[in-house]
């Protein structure tokens, strides 16, 4: 198939705003207004709209290629492993490199339209989904405690954003938190749900 | 790669997919147990479950979340017009 210039141009024009609307609401948060995502693409006002004729498309466009990110990554590894260890090793690697992106999501997620919110739900329900078949089989083996798997989950969860929440307290303002804390962060949760 | 058309979980290797046959478009967690895909009903209270089992969430609220997930797979589109 014939790729005409005019369609590279749109997806060129397409990949330019989703990144720079990627950089200026991690930087930001998400309420800087489209027109001045596109004086920073260097794209007409119109032609956000073209592309995303709504805040909400582009969020969840947004959002969906971190979700799928974060599925392939943590997919591949909890199918081969059997080790929580490396599953939340990869879970961190995902949060790291997209560590400000992530940090707004989770302090503004109640602000945001219905989808976007519900497409984070999806992307917390798959790491849950990978979480709990890797945690599954550790209680089967005997080395994790028998803790309902929810729990597990969500302790992991509340400290690894308990500590991305408070970042400026952590690692100095907008400092990376996840490459400071990686190992106290994965050692010590493993220290409390592993069985001695 | 495919992926799941009820479910929209990433199929590669051929245990991911329903009766371990590649040819299939959904995955061995939307299957029965005798191979067929699984009813929308059955698929949203698997779903809603496994989102309580896993994440604790109140039961409407998962239930909510595993809607607002099959609407945007391609096996269950004609449930919501
Ligand atoms: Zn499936």
């Amino acid at each position: 198939m014939e790729i005409s210039a005019r369609q590279v141009q749109k997806f060129n024009t397409r990949k330019k705003i989703i990144d720079t609307a990627y950089r200026i609401f991690s930087e930001k948060g998400f309420s800087v207004p489209t027109s001045v995502i596109a004086k920073e693409a260097g794209v007409s006002h119109g032609s956000i709209f073209v592309h995303f004729p709504t805040l909400n498309n582009l969020l969840v466009c947004l959002l969906s290629d971190f979700g799928d990110k974060m599925g392939r990554s943590l997919h591949i590894l909890a199918k081969k492993c059997d080790s929580l260890e490396d599953l939340l090793n990869e879970h961190l690697n995902v949060l790291e490199e997209n560590e400000a992106f992530y940090t707004r999501l989770i302090s503004e997620k109640n602000r945001l339209p219905d989808e976007a919110k519900s497409t984070f739900a999806f992307i917390q329900s798959t790491v849950a989904f990978h979480f709990s078949s890797v945690v599954e089989r550790e209680i089967e083996k005997g080395t994790v405690k028998k803790l309902p798997v929810h729990m597990l989950f969500n302790t992991w969860l509340g400290l690894v954003h308990y500590y991305l929440l408070n970042r400026e307290f952590f690692a100095g303002f907008n400092g990376p938190v996840i490459r400071k804390y990686r190992g106290e962060l994965l050692s010590t949760y493993l220290n409390l749900i592993r069985k001695s | 790669m495919k992926t799941c058309i009820a479910c929209g979980m990433p199929m590669e290797s051929i245990s991911d997919f329903a009766a371990n046959d590649p040819s299939k478009d959904y995955c061995v967690h939307c299957a029965r147990p005798d191979g067929e895909m699984q009813s929308f009903e059955e698929k949203k209270e698997n779903l809603t479950k496994f989102i309580v089992k896993t994440q604790g969430f109140d039961e409407r609220a998962a239930g909510k979340i595993a809607e607002d997930m099959m609407r945007k797979l391609p096996a269950w589109k004609n449930y919501f017009n």
